[in-house]
């Protein structure tokens, strides 16, 4: 199993440490970040393949935050991870360029289809980017 | 002798040869005559039925030439009308980003001429007025390389990027994304997912936004108590179908035409931009299949989504 480098993005401490902690003992790279802000300064600093971003956050919400990721990094795969369903900021989400949404509580092995599939996803655009250049 | 005139041999008399001729050749003669006259009514028959033949089948030949004429005369305006209503949309898009980029131009340039009218005042430059002017100038320019950076980002998200597809999932996340706005409008979802349906191979993000296009729209045409059923089903040659059925409103034959086009909507101004469904119309038709409608007023709509097996990405 390949390691790829994924962000996590929730306000709510608990849960986005044990997802941390989950996903890391899956070998994985993760980083957390506790509001929207945080997560654009992280990504000036480092490369990441997966964005684990909540919908609902105080301040800078969810879709803000998909927004500006998109304009600084377009090829970073995002996954909108949301507590209740919401269809306007689902169909927002995708128009913005979400790869896709997941519903919480979430399995962690539903999640890590969906890294998987979003990682391949960005690892494809790569390729489809560097051979068109 | 009763009869007096002199019988030679081969000079018989008008009534004797008729009268040899009834006796002994009268069937034969009668049977020629039929048959003379039969080939004779038969020859005229057939000329006439030859006759009848051509003259229908150049009648039938007008008709036919005359109707792919007319077929090809609709399909040309037809054509023209698409490309016309294409040319439209496209006006309309320019003017919005013509728009959007002339607003920063004309601060820009109010900016630009008044700090020119600064410099040539003979008394000192306020710098606190220049600086403000330029730093002006930079916000209009970062929003204006916005708008071409947005519009860059939405071409390269053009090419699909093809992975695995499971439908039946992917349709299922989308079903329970809008479960609590249905369960609200107390709007029954019903999901009919072949069990056997192939994995395809397609564009996952843009199969779901279609997907919650049509469910959302499907909603909003049932507004309060309904049913949605969303079904998959293989289909041939190598595609499978997407089926989206709701018990809405429905739209009328007129409209029908239309919902396909950017910008028409016929929700209330501000509830809908009309780029729902032309969006789902590109991206299924760049996922190399077909979305139609079928629908009727009162009773509801039916979209049908139609996706190939296997997408072979086309280089743009």
């Amino acid at each position: 199993m390949e390691t790829f480098r994924i962000l996590i993005v929730d306000d709510e401490d608990d849960f986005r440490e044990a997802i941390m902690k989950r996903l890391r003992a899956r070998k994985m790279e993760v980083a957390g970040a506790n509001s929207g802000p945080k997560a654009l300064e992280m990504l000036d600093e480092q490369e990441f393949d997966v964005i684990v971003l909540d919908v609902k956050m105080p301040g800078m919400d969810g879709i803000e935050t998909l927004r500006a990721i998109k304009q600084k990094k377009p090829l970073v795969e995002v996954i909108m991870l949301t507590g209740h369903a919401s269809v306007e900021s689902g169909i927002q989400g995708m128009q913005l360029g979400a790869f896709d949404y997941v519903m919480k509580p979430v399995a962690l092995d539903d999640l890590m289809d969906k890294l998987r599939q979003a990682y391949e996803r960005r690892v494809l655009q790569l390729e489809y980017g560097r051979k068109n250049i | 002798m009763t009869d007096s005139t002199p019988h030679l041999p081969g000079q018989e008399s008008w009534p004797g040869l008729w009268h040899h001729l009834a006796v002994y050749g009268s069937s034969w003669l009668v049977a020629m005559l039929a048959i003379i006259l039969g080939m004779f009514v038969s020859l005229l028959l057939g000329l006439v039925a030859a006759l009848a033949a051509g003259l229908s089948f150049l009648t039938i030949h007008r008709l036919l030439r005359q109707k792919a004429v007319a077929d090809q005369e609709k399909h040309l305006v037809d054509e023209q009308l698409l490309q016309s209503q294409k040319l439209a949309a496209l006006g309309k898009l320019s003017a919005g980003l013509a728009h959007e980029i002339n607003n920063p131009l004309a601060i820009i340039r109010q900016e630009a001429e008044w700090l020119l009218f600064l410099c040539r005042q003979s008394e000192p430059l306020d710098m606190t007025e220049a600086i403000s002017g330029l730093r002006q100038i930079l916000k209009q320019v970062d929003r204006s390389r916005e708008i071409t950076t947005n519009l860059l980002n939405f071409a390269r998200r053009q090419q699909p990027i093809v992975q695995a597809v499971n439908l039946n999932r992917l349709v299922g996340d989308m079903v329970r994304l809008v479960a609590k706005e249905t369960e609200q409008r107390r709007i029954t979802v019903v999901t009919q997912l072949a069990p056997d349906l192939p994995s395809i191979n397609s564009d996952a993000p843009l199969l779901r936004q279609v997907i919650l296009n049509l469910l959302n729209n499907a909603m909003q045409a049932i507004d309060q108590d309904g049913t949605i059923t969303i079904s998959t089903q293989p289909t041939e040659p190598e595609a499978i179908l997407i089926q989206i059925h709701d018990t809405g409103c429905g739209i009328s034959k007129e409209l029908l035409p239309r919902i396909f086009d950017p910008f028409f909507t016929t929700k209330p101004q501000g509830k809908g931009t009309g780029l729902g469904l032309s969006i789902c119309h590109g991206i299924i038709e760049r996922l190399g299949g077909t979305i139609t409608v079928a629908s009727e007023v009162g009773k509801g709509s039916t979209f049908t989504v139609k996706l190939p097996i296997t997408l072979t990405p086309k280089e743009i």
